[in-house]
């Protein structure tokens, strides 16, 4: 295993300063890797994440010898890196990379991926396993009250005995929010509202805008008419509405994604859109149903590094214990809070600078002072 | 090239902006732009902001008063008000306006603009023609990369007529004082935390590209090696002036007094709280250190009366100090995330702030609180400033007339214009507990009705309880995203992050120019949210608000809390 003279730079870098416990790991590449590095990075700092994924390991040390998978091998990466002795250094990946391809032929090749993608691969998946061994463990015995634990492994989610109830994974309790659309037809008023659940939220975005801009957009009211009416139940008929979204549960952490690739259909691809798109370090929504103030706290940011859709590079800036780390494959480095700001976008469209946020991670600062 | 036209300055440079915007009192017209050399921008990989700073040189100093009313006549009067809003803390609502329509002729402070919108108020109080450039001696000082550019105000020439190369480190923010005794009126801060003082005088006279008779401070950051965020001169006092810097910390020099290197102020013992040390040595300079917050001080604006400190930084808290008495009187924070600049009105009744919640948030300087959330902006919020020199189209003269006029700027290359109109604002309806939604003609929150005790900061407020502004009018004036705004008697400058800067002329002063088209109708006027592209918004929002009024004396309006309307 690599031990770079980086770790210990960013060892000097932050002395007596250096968290008691955590660990500093880069990740090698294998080959394209760095949209899978970057997401684990982040992953690996959303400490309710980790925390639970961890005590998964602890909990499935046996079980995970025979049957591997994702979850397993994710639980062993994240357990090797934060059981490591020295504080910090290079990690490979490599069973849980050789899994990823293994399960996702999208991944298989070594072509530049979309980390959005994985991230949403990954999380769906993680949450088809924790369903499926809570299922097994409640069908040889329906009345195991040994492990109550909060569906952590195979053990029963919250046993109250509705088995209808969708489980509840910590994975859904860490990113799960709920959007809410909402349709009111013109002619009879009738609101119509459908829920569905999130990991995270897709924004358009606009040049020189903010977070809080396009997620603004995001909820803003869109009149159904002409070739695009709704049918209302209540008119039984075809009928002029406004529709929008507003979020009714939010999540713990936010994950918020910025669509910078776009489908440009006069070039019959896609393209990268550099836009400046500011995030801040706190924010609140506001396009909530029941107008909470929640305050959220930027935690990580997966970068996209160049100009096209299909190549190009992924680094990720992580916040842990008020330090940000800037995390580039193997490489690890201390930055100053302030150099967040320089991964924002282009204020114009051609310019040298093609580092720009692309996946923001935030987390509730509910509890936290 | 000398000269060249506006129009084709425009098209050549930012395609699809127009050289125009439409206010209720008439149309402001790009009159020219100012720039600087393109290659200076290579070295700063546009991470260096660019601030402005207009300056005036008077031809004699201290002959003249009817054109320096740095602080007018009506300081006293000023005084007092300030004086009683903050000293009394009875809470009692004497509304009666202080000279005229709340807007003398003082300039307020800026943030960013630090201290040097004060100053610009020092000519033009005769009739004036847009032609007569350099009369009056008034430049524009502005920063980009490593260099100071300086550049006639009122001439069409588009370069700088002075550029200043700083070796070390880049220049960052610069604030300038006309009545400045000994000469050394400009004030210039570094990357590096180093500070000069220089007489711009001077510079001018000057033919070569260094820094002429500057007095150093800081060396080196010696006393402090983080960035310097902005400085201020402190208005009524001689050579007084005060150093912010990205640690949270702020320092108080006097221009008379050489630079100390060897000064140690004791450790911070709560960075989370504002605390004052004074150096031990009287001879010491800087004589005091402030230490305002944690993280970075982003904006400082002074009181006309110079009575009175505003800070904003990167903790979300704007906070108002007694200068004299180094004590904090009050403060509150943004919605969330950083604010970046404050300024306050010119009669001290009011401040302003801006930030990354992309709201301008007005504060009553009596009632100790937010009182409104301008919401227009689509980006962080760069800059705001009074227009002290703007009075209502409708106002008939007798000094009843309490609309305040005021502009912002912002990272989404946007110049928006505000009417204040505070006997209007409109509290939002608030759903008691069980009960009917009711309105409240008094304070937003009954818990607020207490002036809070000295010192009290005040957590964020829930967005339903904060009435809420709508813009007079946004327009895209540049395409990178804006840095600041100047008002002037006869324009507003606006400045973007790259150094661009444009003069926008007011109608009064247009008016003699024949070169006026007549197309109209094409800049938003009312609630500049309402995207073409979404015309919804507006319509939802006109059952419950004013947001879309044109006229400029109902400006000031609220919304209620948004679920209402699917109810």
């Amino acid at each position: 295993m690599l031990m770079g003279a980086a770790g210990s730079k960013l060892e000097k870098a932050l002395g007596d300063q250096f968290p008691e416990g955590e660990r500093y790991f880069g990740l090698e590449n294998f080959g394209n890797t760095c949209y899978c590095n970057s997401v684990l990075q982040a992953l690996y700092f959303c400490v309710p994440f980790r925390e639970q994924l961890l005590e998964y390991y602890a909990n499935n040390k046996s079980a995970a010898e025979g049957d591997e998978n994702l979850l397993t091998c994710l639980a062993d990466l994240f357990t090797q890196i934060s059981s490591q002795k020295k504080k910090t250094g290079v990690i490979a990946p490599k069973r849980f990379v050789q899994r990823v391809k293994k399960q996702n032929e999208l991944f298989r090749s070594y072509m530049h991926q979309d980390a959005h993608e994985f991230l949403n691969f990954l999380l769906n998946e993680l949450v088809d396993i924790l369903e499926k061994e809570a299922n097994a463990a409640k069908a040889p015995s329906p009345d195991n009250s040994v492990s109550n634990k909060i569906a952590n492994g195979p053990t029963k989610p919250q046993a109250n005995g509705f088995h209808k109830e969708p489980l509840v994974t910590w994975v859904h309790k860490c990113f799960q929010g709920i959007l809410t659309n909402e349709t009111r037809c013109l002619r009879c008023e009738t609101v119509t509202a459908r829920d569905e659940t999130f990991f995270d939220l897709s924004l358009d975005i606009e040049q020189n805008s903010s977070i809080t801009s396009c997620l603004k957009n995001f909820s803003s009211t869109e009149t159904l008419n002409a070739e695009d009416k709704f049918f209302c139940d209540k008119c039984c008929s075809l009928q002029e509405a406004q529709k929008r979204m507003k979020i009714k549960k939010l999540p713990s952490i936010l994950v918020i994604h910025l669509k910078r690739f776009k489908y440009i259909e006069q070039l019959g691809r896609y393209k990268k859109l550099s836009y400046r798109v500011v995030f801040p370090l706190e924010l609140k929504l506001t396009n909530t149903t029941d107008n909470s103030d929640l305050e959220y706290s930027l935690f990580a940011v997966v970068v996209h590094v160049g100009s096209g859709p299909n190549h190009g590079h992924y680094i990720s800036l992580v916040k842990s214990h008020n330090h940000w780390l800037f995390f580039d494959d193997e490489n690890v480095e201390m930055i100053d809070e302030s150099m967040v700001q320089t991964f924002f976008g282009s204020a114009q469209e051609y310019s040298s600078n093609t580092d720009h946020g692309y996946i923001l991670f935030y987390e509730s600062m509910v509890g936290k002072s | 090239m000398a000269t060249s036209s506006s129009s084709a300055i425009n098209s050549q440079q930012s395609p699809g902006l127009k050289t125009y915007f439409k206010t209720p009192e008439g149309r402001y017209k790009l009159q020219y732009e100012k720039t600087h050399p393109a290659a200076v921008l290579h070295y700063s990989h546009g991470k260096s902001v660019s601030q402005l700073t207009v300056a005036y040189l008077k031809e004699k100093p201290a002959s003249q008063n009817s054109a320096v009313p740095s602080v007018p006549s009506s300081s006293s009067s000023v005084r007092s008000a300030a004086a009683r809003l903050l000293g009394a803390g009875n809470g009692s609502r004497a509304l009666s306006f202080v000279g005229g329509n709340g807007v003398s002729r003082t300039g307020p402070g800026s943030s960013r603009l630090s201290g040097t919108l004060g100053t610009s108020t020092s000519s033009s109080s005769g009739p004036q023609s847009a032609n007569n450039y350099d009369g009056k001696g008034a430049y524009i000082v502005f920063n980009t990369a490593d260099t100071l550019f300086i550049s006639d105000l009122n001439s069409h020439e588009k370069d700088p007529i002075k550029s200043i190369h700083f070796n070390n480190s880049n220049p960052v923010c610069h604030a300038f004082e006309p009545d400045a005794k000994d000469g050394h009126d400009l004030l210039i801060g570094l990357q590096s935390g180093d500070v000069y003082t220089v007489s711009l005088r001077q510079q001018l006279q000057d033919p070569g590209r260094k820094l002429i008779g500057a007095q150093h401070y800081n060396k080196d950051g010696s006393i402090n090696n983080s960035r310097c965020t902005c400085l201020a001169w402190v208005p009524q006092t001689e050579g007084t002036f005060v150093v912010a810097h990205a640690d949270g910390n702020l320092y108080v020099y006097e221009k008379s007094k050489d630079g100390n290197t060897d000064i140690t102020f004791p450790a911070i013992k709560d960075v989370t709280q504002s605390s004052v040390a004074h150096a031990k040595s009287s001879k010491s300079n800087p004589a005091a250190r402030w230490h305002i917050c944690q993280g970075s001080i982003n904006g400082i604006s002074f009181s006309a009366d110079g009575a009175y400190l505003a800070t904003v930084g990167r903790d979300g808290y704007l906070r108002v100090f007694d200068f004299l008495k180094e004590q904090l009187l009050f403060g509150g924070k943004s919605y969330y995330g950083a604010l970046l600049c404050c300024t306050w009105s010119s009669d001290g009744r009011y401040l302003l702030t801006g930030g990354e919640d992309d709201l301008v948030q007005v504060w009553s300087v009596e009632d100790r609180k937010i009182v409104a959330w301008g919401e227009g902006h689509n980006s962080w919020v760069s800059g705001v400033a009074f227009d002290s020199y703007w009075s209502a189209p409708n106002s008939d003269g007798n000094g009843e007339n309490t609309v305040y006029r005021f502009g912002s700027v912002g990272q989404d290359t946007r110049l928006l214009l505000w009417d204040l109109a505070m006997d209007e604002i409109a509290v939002p309806l608030r759903p008691l507990a069980g009960g009917s939604p009711t309105f409240s003609s008094g304070s937003p929150s009954a818990h607020w009705d207490n002036i809070t005790p000295n010192g009290t900061l005040l957590p964020a407020p829930s967005m339903r309880n904060v009435p809420k502004l709508s813009p007079v009018v946004a327009h895209r004036v540049h395409v990178e995203p804006l840095s600041g705004l100047v008002f002037t008697n006869e324009s507003v400058l606006t400045i973007c992050r790259e150094g661009h800067i444009k003069i926008w002329v007011r109608p009064s002063h247009a008016e003699s120019n024949p070169g006026q088209s007549n197309s109209s109708g094409e800049v938003v006027i009312g609630n500049a949210t309402a995207s073409k592209e979404r015309p919804a918004i507006s319509s939802m929002k006109v059952g419950t608000s004013s947001g879309l009024n044109t006229s400029t004396s109902t400006s000031l309006s609220f919304k209620q809390q948004s679920s209402v309307l699917f109810s």
